[in-house]
């Protein structure tokens, strides 16, 4: 059986089971007398084993079966959860997820038999057998299913035949075949139904021949049914075996069949009566007969041509798009911006009153602006795609380090652009790892300290401005300072009159510098000096920026901050001594109109007192070696920018106003620039550069 | 925009021997002397145009230009050789050079004057020791119709001074 073109449908589902049931283990373990869970637990079992099955993973299936039947002997109460059977399962989803691996790379699942895992099962449900037979797990699993859906009831029953079909259905009965008439009804929750149909009829296809399907098999592939479809099946095989090839199929919530009898159909008494609504079936039907026939003769090579015909409804409201194909997108959009920036630009100049003119630039820029906004939007995916392996990772992470400790995250749902949702998992899993290994203390410790038992690393996300902030905080025991201070002595990189001048803070940020590690012994988990400073650069990459804050005993908190969009934002221009800058709106708080009389001095620093708040002041032209062109008697403009719950305010010369502009890069040749964050062209062709005012605070 | 576009194409069959080496070479003036570039790296050539200043970068790095949608970094190679700064004048352009290692970069020069094919045995290398007290940026001289073209050696030209 040819099922390669649904190999990436397995995978997609078997990564998702394979994460419901991490979770779910997951939360048994938390509470082991949980039935929601089991169940869970052993429908998603169930269904990788069917999935595994059909598409002929032998090892696989091998592997879930065994798992399917502990579940089945906790769902009937013959065992309880123990921490080891939780450990065992956790081995069989590491076990799964490298056949998966296996499958993802040579679409083999190589020949690991796990038979050690195996053996661990069989045992778990040795250990536990009391004599009980154990009962039969199919129907367990489609039993509440068919009590819930009884629509299908002899559907089979109401199918208008032709004259053809009767007469292939008499001679099949004078030959001695069976006819049946199966009715399918597929889950409310199966998504890719269209497959699943397939599936079911290549399996029953193996058993007889369908001579009938209602709707077409036409239909079932385009996704036209509800829910359930109606076979008319010739086969040599018992009803039971046919209904069984349909079951195998995974997320079928119910196979009902039975021996068709002709006279109990709708038009075998109404045939010679009316011939009219016949005529009119017949083409339908004949169509439907001959597709079914094509597909009987050649069932293989038949396929494979259909398969676009297939994947078309299945992907039904979603499209997958290489991210390439977006990017080029992307870029277009780039360009129709800076396009329409210098017809806004040329208008602007031409100071003529044509309003139609300037009435469809208005509309233009509505529309690249909404344009730009939905590419973006394309371009989103929750992060919870990246986050929802940490719990387990914790676990893991308990059990190997010895101590109680417990994940909580939010946000999960917060989206981000694709790009940077890809790069974040390791950024994210060295600071998880590094607050579980350094951050948390050992039991004793937090005894002492007063502390539950159980530590707690929180994973918070959540939207800022324009920016996307992410937490992981745990009430460990915070950075100690001294430590990083001598450490960073012995690893010269500071000198021992440095590191005492040193605010805390700086101390803190010295944990980023290459090939530092404060850990005494070197353990698996982090330790080995490696991880934070490709933490910050991996961030950095991104534009975005890491900080950490700590408290001697109480704990530490990491905050990676991100930028929601890459490449196109809304932008201030200003000009600073005749040279135009652009600073992201997202960081602008308000623009201030400050008389030079204001202006106080704190520590020989410029600081203004705006509204109770006193803010630094940052003159532009002196950070951008430039010549004001205001005289210091004017009034200043002052930008007042903010990033996390510092402020400052830049005085600059004069403004432009809003646009909106296509970020790029001022290329590896110049890098040295810390507070340029990259350029853009400006209507008339010019470039102007864009200043990072976080890198300025 | 003016653009010169040039082929890769070498001139065969001159009188000279079959074995030698052709090699394609814009030349190019700065002040009284003639420069040559070879012209494999050479990817647009483009007249004066407004060149954004960058803050904080060496000075010989003028900034950055705006050529078709893409930002480039343009540097004067004048201030690079140490001599003195650029005169702008109509003939001045800034030729684009396409390298491997540090991508695209423009180049201010004082005149753009034509294309040579110079064989190997019209090119005398840089002696060794020349290049060893002082940096040098040239790897070779060019005999042309009687008149030397030195050849600049472009990595060196635009590799980031390791001070």
């Amino acid at each position: 059986m040819d099922v390669s073109q649904y190999l990436e449908i397995f995978l997609d589902e078997t990564n998702e089971h394979l994460q419901n049931l991490n979770t779910q283990i997951l939360e048994l373990e938390s509470d082991p007398e949980n039935m929601d869970n089991i169940n869970e637990i052993f429908r998603a079992a169930h269904s990788l084993k069917g999935m595994a099955g059909t598409m002929g993973y032998k090892r696989m299936q091998n592997l879930t079966h065994d798992m399917e039947n502990v579940f089945s002997e906790v769902r009937n109460g013959n065992i309880k959860v123990t921490p080891e059977m939780i450990d065992v399962l956790f081995q069989c989803l590491d076990a799964l997820e490298e056949y998966k691996n296996n499958i993802q790379e040579t679409s083999d699942e190589g020949t690991n038999d796990n038979e050690n895992l195996i053996k661990a099962l069989n045992d778990i449900l040795n250990g536990s057998k009391t004599g009980q037979a154990q009962p039969a797990k199919e129907e367990k699993a489609t039993a509440p299913a068919a009590e819930s859906t009884g629509t299908g009831a002899e559907k089979w029953n109401d199918i208008a035949f032709d004259d053809s079909q009767i007469r292939v259905i008499k001679e099949a009965m004078k030959q001695g075949k069976n006819v049946y008439g199966i009715n399918v009804v597929v889950q409310d929750s199966c998504i890719l139904k269209a497959a699943r149909a397939f599936l079911v009829f290549k399996a029953v296809e193996e058993k007889g021949e369908i001579i009938v399907s209602v709707p077409s098999a036409q239909d079932v592939e385009d996704e036209k049914f509800d829910k359930d479809f109606t076979l008319i099946v010739l086969s040599d095989y018992s009803l039971d075996d046919v209904i069984k090839a349909a079951e195998s199929v995974s997320e079928i919530a119910q196979v009902t069949g039975a021996v068709l009898e002709l006279e109990k159909t709708k038009n075998y008494h109404s045939e010679e009566e009316t011939q009219e609504p016949a005529q009119e079936k017949k083409e339908e039907v004949a169509e439907t007969k001959t597709e079914t026939r094509k597909e009987e003769k050649k069932p293989a090579a038949a396929k494979a041509p259909e398969k676009k015909q297939v994947s078309k409804p299945v992907v039904n409201r979603t499209v997958r798009v290489d991210i390439e194909k977006l990017d080029s997108l992307m870029n277009l959009v780039s360009e129709l911006i800076i396009a329409k920036n210098s017809l806004v630009a040329a208008s602007s100049n031409d100071q003529g009153n044509n309003t139609a003119f300037n009435e469809q630039i208005e509309y233009l820029e509505n529309v690249t602006t909404n344009l730009h906004e939905s590419v973006m939007k394309v371009r989103m995916v929750p992060i919870e795609s990246v986050v929802v392996k940490f719990p387990r990772m914790i676990r893991d992470l308990s059990k190997k380090l010895d101590k109680k400790m417990e994940l909580y995250m939010t946000g999960e749902e917060t989206e981000l652009d694709r790009t940077v949702v890809d790069e974040i998992g390791d950024p994210l899993m060295h600071l998880l790892r590094n607050s579980a290994d350094h951050g948390l203390e050992s039991a004793e410790v937090r005894a002492q300290r007063g502390k539950p038992e159980q530590g707690s690393i929180f994973l918070d996300a959540y939207q800022d401005g324009n920016n996307v902030v992410i937490e992981v905080r745990d009430d460990g025991n915070g950075i100690d300072v001294e430590a990083v201070k001598n450490k960073a002595i012995e690893r010269n990189l500071v000198t021992v009159e440095q590191a005492a001048n040193m605010p805390e803070k700086d101390i803190i940020n010295l944990l980023f510098q290459p090939g530092f590690s404060t850990s005494e012994k070197v353990t698996d988990v982090s330790g080995r000096g490696v991880g934070l400073d490709v933490v910050k650069s991996k961030i950095e990459s991104l534009s975005g920026e890491v900080e950490v804050k700590s408290k001697w005993g109480e704990g530490s908190t990491w905050t990676i901050r991100l930028p929601l969009t890459l490449a196109i934002i809304q932008a201030l221009m200003v000009v600073v001594g005749g040279e135009k800058y652009a600073i992201s709106l997202g960081s602008i708080q308000t623009i201030e109109d400050i008389s030079p009389k204001d202006i106080k001095l704190v520590e020989n620093k410029e600081v203004i007192n705006l509204r109770g708040t006193v803010i630094p002041l940052i003159r532009l032209t002196e950070v951008l070696d430039v010549e004001s062109t205001r005289s210091p008697e004017d009034n200043l403009i002052v930008v007042i920018v903010k990033k996390g719950d510092k402020m400052a305010g830049l005085v600059i010369d004069e403004l432009i106003g809003q646009q909106e502009i296509v970020i790029k890069s001022l290329g590896k040749y110049i890098k040295q620039c810390k507070f340029i964050s990259g350029a853009t062209i400006l209507g008339d062709g010019e470039v102007a550069l864009i200043l990072d005012a976080n890198a300025l605070l | 925009m003016e653009e010169l576009s040039m082929k890769n194409t070498l001139k065969a069959g001159d009188e000279r021997k079959i074995e030698e080496e052709f090699f394609q070479y814009i030349v190019i003036r700065l002040g009284d002397e003639q420069y040559g570039i070879d012209i494999r790296y050479i990817d647009n050539i483009v007249r004066m145009q407004h060149i954004t200043r960058v803050p904080k970068v060496p000075a010989y790095l003028k900034g950055v230009i705006n050529l078709r949608g893409e930002v480039l970094p343009v540097m004067s190679l004048r201030l690079k050789m140490g001599l003195e700064a650029d005169e702008l004048t109509r003939a001045t352009r800034i030729i684009i050079l396409k390298l491997e290692q540090q991508g695209s970069v423009g180049i201010i020069v004082d005149e753009v004057k034509e294309v040579v094919t110079l064989g190997t045995s019209q090119i005398e290398k840089m002696s060794q020791n020349a290049g060893e007290n002082k940096k040098s940026f040239i790897t070779g001289v060019g005999k042309h119709n009687g008149e030397l073209i030195s050849l600049l050696d472009l990595n060196s030209i635009t590799l980031e001074e390791n001070a």
